[in-house]
């Protein structure tokens, strides 16, 4: 029974289906459109964020995780130094989660009844001194946080591993735990791209947030039904793009940067075949039967009008009909922007999808850049 | 008086102002532009202390045909290949992201530990994201007869340099 | 004896009222002067909304993050005494931390809260867009804070080469050679062979991107100084002049957010 359940875990658990299981639901729950929301009232998604849904998610959690841990192999991976941050920010982005939606969903019932929501004070009663209220709230945060990091230091010893040397790349060899998710982009793209590219993307892109979502009415207090578009996707952004692939780089990429399920040994001979083909490969050899033109711009020409039409042909057709109110509400710059980082974000789980299904290499291959 | 020195001097007019504010602020950016580009510069040292990057590496007969010897890698991190009739030498730095390889004798090939690149015996990426083959590095004869590898002279194989005299040796 | 008994109180002694020239404020005035003249105190207004001091709010998130700093600051200071960033030394004075000075954990209270402060910081951001208060006249401060974001993780990459061990050496080795990725300037990146006066190629390995951050063409010892010093100086005094930019706009953008 429970090597069977393990075992199920552990097929579950691989990139290919546990990310498009939650790519597939992460919508309806956090759902962008009303026809998502209507879907998620209907199932009764929303109970999650309520007193009752935080037992049911701590409980399914802690439990999952107290009975895992009797597993020698997850027991290897979870509780090893420098992996402990990890399940301390699993643990920690739930709970908040739960925290923010739960407070945004009260709120949003306030405001359907025409109340102001839980934060709004009337003017004339609203301040409170700094000394004592907030000073006394800080010293003891601050002391709570002390404790609570001398204790994980002197119960952990900080990972000191073998001396540098630079003929012997251990196996595997990972990038600092918050960067993981630029690393497992590695596997799918150039590293022009998944280092430099999309690193500068995100930062532009969080930077531009405040500039495409101006709405100010639901600024300063816990919301949702609201500003639901922008919530879904800065948090598939966050948590699929980033803390789901955090998570995976960090419990789930064992020996030679393949796949291991939790309960499974890293056996450093585990064969994975990976034979990728480019676009182009797919088109004239295996579709066409035809040899590779010799020409570049020939051989290249498919993928380069794809991932043009991507960027420069979809954002003017969802204009013109499946957004069109969205668009004359944002007008033509905030909505390029919009699209611009939207499509990025986007890409990565679409070359991910085209990788596994059609073992995907390149877009685009030539001697002076991939993408 | 005051009035009277004062008007002595053709008074500044507007445009001359203006321009002399202009090659004021062309004078202050070229400074401050050539004092980053100094700055920036002096990341950039002019000389650097490394290793020598030739050694010798024994006799051709001690490589036997069809095998992969890892005697270098750890020290010089080359790999020595002798096929049928030649001897190459291959640099141990995956095109990847410079990672070093691991030959697995077994499956008969390199494999990458980081991201999980595979290169055939001859260098030739197959698997992983890689974007091109190992390179190759020069290999020559020593006046003793022993082989000589230099490490700064890599021969790439999507330029053509794998037919280059100096990237192999016959046999 | 009841006077005398008055008299033990140690905040009425004396030695405290020559030593403090301030009482525990007990009046409402007593209370916002306590803020107003008290220059660490000072960051905050004198007084602010009642939801802004409710931790379920608030999550303390950004407090803790500077606290956090400024325990990873000191800790840091104590470790520069005894760690010489050359190859021979580094790894061997890393050990000695934990083996022959006193309260060994110094070298533990800086790892794990740079770890921290780097959860910390995600939560902050997590907080301040759930809460839409990056909304105007905030946009800016938001901007600022992802470079904050951005510096935090950059403080805590150059700090991971410092022990010199396989998971420094080959973290750092990774990420430099995303550097040399860079198009146009980096040797392996897209459009570097574009670069050029002539036949003369102006990006190779001696002149790139990578070749700057490091120093030298791998990693090896320049690269441990370079990165020393970035860890210990360059960023934290860029990341200081931001916090402070930080916390200034906060209290210029009409305090902590709340709705209107």
């Amino acid at each position: 029974m429970g090597e069977s359940v393990k075992h199920l875990v552990n097929v579950f658990s691989s990139p290919t289906i546990s990310f498009l299981t939650l790519f597939a639901i992460f919508f309806f729950i956090f759902p962008p459109t009303e026809w998502f929301a209507a879907i998620n009232r209907r199932l009764g998604i929303y109970k999650l964020w309520t007193g009752k849904g935080g037992v049911f998610i701590f409980t399914v959690m802690i439990t999952g995780h107290c009975l895992s841990l009797t597993d020698p192999n997850y027991r290897a991976i979870v509780l090893k130094p420098d992996n402990v941050p990890i399940v301390l920010l699993l643990f920690s982005t739930v709970f908040f989660l739960w925290l923010s939606m739960k407070q945004a969903y009260a709120n949003d019932a306030r405001l359907a009844q025409g109340l102001k929501p839980n934060e709004y004070e009337v003017p004339e009663k609203r301040k409170v001194l700094v000394w004592p209220d907030l000073v006394y709230t800080e010293l003891i945060v601050m002391v709570l946080c002390m404790v609570g990091l001398l204790v994980w230091s002197i119960v952990l010893q900080a990972p000191l591993e073998e001396p540098a040397d630079p003929s012997l790349t251990p196996n595997p060899s990972k990038a600092p735990w918050y960067f993981l998710a630029l690393q497992e982009m590695l596997v799918y793209f150039d590293p022009w791209l998944a280092g430099v590219a999309f690193p500068t993307v995100i930062i532009v892109g969080l930077m531009a947030i405040p500039y495409i979502d101006t709405d100010r009415s639901t600024s300063g207090y816990f919301s949702f039904q609201n500003r639901k578009l922008f919530i879904s996707l800065f948090l598939f952004g966050w948590l699929v793009l980033w803390v789901y692939m955090v998570i995976v780089g960090t419990f789930f990429r064992g020996p030679g940067w393949n796949f291991f399920g939790p309960f499974e040994r890293w056996d450093p001979h585990k064969v994975a075949a990976l034979n990728n083909v480019n676009l182009s490969e797919i088109i004239y050899v295996i579709a066409l039967k035809q040899t590779l033109p010799d020409n570049v711009l020939v051989r290249e020409i498919w993928g380069i009008l794809l991932t043009s039409f991507y960027f420069m042909g979809i954002p003017p057709l969802l204009a013109k009909f499946r957004l069109k109110g969205f668009f004359e509400r944002m007008g033509s710059m905030k909505y390029s922007w919009f699209m611009f980082l939207s499509l990025m974000a986007l890409s990565l789980p679409i070359k991910m999808i085209l990788r596994w299904s059609i073992n995907l290499k390149y877009m685009i291959a030539t001697p002076w850049f991939n993408i | 008086m005051v009035d009277n020195t004062s008007n002595t001097d053709a008074p500044l007019s507007r445009r001359g102002f203006l321009s002399w504010m202009t090659v004021a602020w062309v004078f202050f950016a070229a400074a401050m532009g050539g004092f980053l580009t100094m700055c920036g510069r002096f990341l950039f040292p002019n000389v650097l202390f490394e290793p020598p990057s030739s050694f010798k590496a024994g006799f051709p007969d001690q490589y036997s045909p069809g095998a992969v010897s890892v005697d270098w890698k750890g020290k010089h991190r080359v790999w020595i290949v002798r096929t049928d009739d030649r001897i190459y030498a291959i640099l141990a730095r995956c095109t990847h992201l410079g990672c070093t390889p691991n030959w697995l004798p077994n499956e008969s090939k390199f494999k990458c530990p980081c991201h999980g690149s595979g290169f055939r015996m001859s260098g030739i990426n197959f698997e992983g994201p890689a974007p091109r083959p190992l390179e190759r590095v020069r290999i020559g004869l020593a006046e003793d007869g022993q082989l000589l590898i230099d490490k700064s002279v890599t021969f790439r194989q999507e330029k053509g340099d794998w037919e280059n005299p100096d990237s192999y040796l016959m046999t | 004896m009841a006077e005398e008994k008055k008299n033990k109180n140690p905040f009425k002694s004396v030695i405290w009222k020559s030593i403090f020239r301030v009482q525990v404020p007990q009046d409402r005035r007593g209370r916002m002067m306590q803020v107003l003249n008290n220059v660490f105190l000072h960051l905050h207004p004198v007084s602010i909304p009642k939801h802004a001091v409710k931790v379920k709010y608030t999550w303390c998130m950004g407090g803790l993050s500077f606290f956090v700093f400024l325990v990873l600051t000191v800790t840091g200071i104590l470790l520069m005494f005894y760690y010489v960033p050359t190859t021979t030394r580094a790894y061997t004075d890393v050990i000695d931390l934990a083996e022959t000075t006193p309260l060994g954990i110094m070298r533990e209270i800086h790892r794990w809260g740079a770890h921290l402060m780097v959860i910390t910081v995600w939560l902050h951001m997590f907080r301040v867009f759930m809460t839409g208060a990056y909304k105007p006249p905030r946009e800016f401060n938001w901007a600022i804070g992802v470079i904050l974001l951005t510096l935090t993780m950059l403080l805590s990459f150059t700090g991971y080469l410092l022990p010199w061990d396989q998971l420094a050496i080959w973290a750092i080795t990774v990420g430099s050679n995303m550097a040399a990725a860079t198009p146009l300037l980096g040797r392996e990146g897209p459009g570097a062979a574009l670069v050029s006066i002539g036949d003369i190629n102006l990006v190779t390995p001696l002149s790139d991107a990578k070749y700057g951050l490091l120093g030298e063409r791998e990693v090896r010892g320049g690269a441990l100084l370079r990165f020393y010093v970035f860890h210990c100086i360059a960023f934290p005094v860029v990341i200081v002049v931001f916090m402070a930019v930080h916390f200034w706009r906060v209290r210029k953008d009409g305090g902590v957010s709340g709705p209107l």
